[in-house]
């Protein structure tokens, strides 16, 4: 069972992935666009954890109590954070793409040609 | 490519892909037995090196604090396009009439409602400046508390009703604060080379441990994320409700 938690993510990024391909409705790619996302924090996380170790701050217990990898914790933190601004950057565009072209159907929207 | 199609291209894609990834997680060092040796360094040397206790902090403000200024301004970029997509689509005048889109009843807020908001605001508000000061010692810091200082604004929207929240948040005062934000890390990292140093290096004196001014610049740069990411997200959520006014509401 010692790889189980990077089968969790695998499994994530391919629910994800199969979501934003059949997908009928930008709103809901976007969605499974975060469920993507959300794979690879399950990922790092999995990747920096220690059996038997804590949180890597040292605020009650004393330094060089064994403790998880913090770099994996940062970018972690500092995506979900970046993720919801993106994500609403993408959600925007979904709004300009109703007013203008009165869809939001990707089956029906073709390249513009001009 | 329409429905079907790209179904069945996910499907071939999936199947020839799939050995390499499981190859590859196979490989991966087993589930709990992490390999290092960056993590142990930064928790065995963090608290001598910069007297922080919250080693996530130290890795995002200092040890890897340009990799932070890069996605500080991701966040940057991506409200900027936020308001430029809305704001430049819908003109730059200002209404406090909200929720009249054609055909749909305007509905009023319940007591319960406005009850909890003003309530909460207040307190959400003190817990998130709380977790923005204390990113040095303990579990918090500018992107977390960040969010719950936006958290208190948008319950303040709940409390107060559009037109008075909108009296309040003016998009002036978040354009400007989230500017500063980024220009208090930006700026931040360029002082220390005036001194000798290199970027972000951190020349401050680094305080007493588990103190809010402990960390020297870390403190600094922190409190330029929190006020971005408040202020940031603040914009995203205005421009976003200012999108259920249609363009005649200035008249009227």
């Amino acid at each position: 069972m010692s790889i189980f938690p990077y089968f969790v993510s695998a499994w994530l990024f391919l629910i994800g992935l199969y979501g934003v391909v059949t997908s009928r409705n930008y709103v809901h790619l976007i969605g499974c666009l975060t469920v993507v996302q959300a794979a690879t924090y399950v990922l790092l996380l999995a990747v920096g954890y220690k059996t038997g170790a804590g949180a890597p701050i040292f605020a009650d217990h004393p330094p060089g109590t064994p403790a998880v990898d913090p770099v994996v914790q940062a970018l972690v933190l500092t995506d979900i954070v970046v993720g919801a601004a993106v994500t609403a950057l993408l959600l925007s565009l979904v709004l300009q793409l109703q007013k203008h072209r009165g869809t939001i159907d990707p089956n029906d929207l073709q390249p513009t040609r001009d | 490519m329409n429905h079907p199609n790209r179904s069945i291209a996910f499907i071939i894609m999936a199947v020839v892909l799939a050995p390499f990834v499981v190859a590859g997680l196979w490989t991966l060092p087993p589930f709990g037995s992490y390999p290092g040796p960056y993590g142990d360094v930064i928790n065995a040397i963090g608290t001598s090196a910069r007297h922080i206790t919250n080693m996530v902090t130290g890795v995002n403000y200092d040890f890897r604090g340009l990799d932070t200024l890069g996605e500080e301004f991701i966040l940057f970029a991506s409200v900027t396009g936020v308001v430029m997509l809305l704001r430049g689509a819908r003109g730059e005048a200002k209404s406090a009439a909200a929720l009249r889109i054609e055909h749909r009843r305007r509905e009023g807020r319940s007591e319960a409602v406005a009850g909890a908001g003003r309530v909460l605001a207040p307190i959400t508000l003190l817990y998130g400046i709380y977790v923005v000061l204390h990113a040095q010692t303990t579990p918090g810091g500018g992107f977390q508390g960040g969010v719950i200082v936006f958290a208190a604004i948008l319950l303040a929207y709940l409390g107060e009703g559009y037109s008075a929240w909108r009296r309040m948040a003016r998009s002036a005062v978040l354009d400007l604060v989230e500017a500063a934000g980024a220009a208090i890390y930006a700026v931040g990292g360029l002082v220390p080379m005036f001194f000798g140093a290199r970027y972000l290096e951190n020349i401050l004196p680094l305080g007493q441990p588990k103190t809010i001014t402990s960390g020297g610049l870390i403190a600094v740069v922190n409190l330029g994320v929190g006020l971005a990411v408040a202020a940031g997200f603040s914009s995203i959520a205005l421009e976003l409700l200012e999108e259920t006014r249609t363009a005649g509401d200035d008249q009227a």
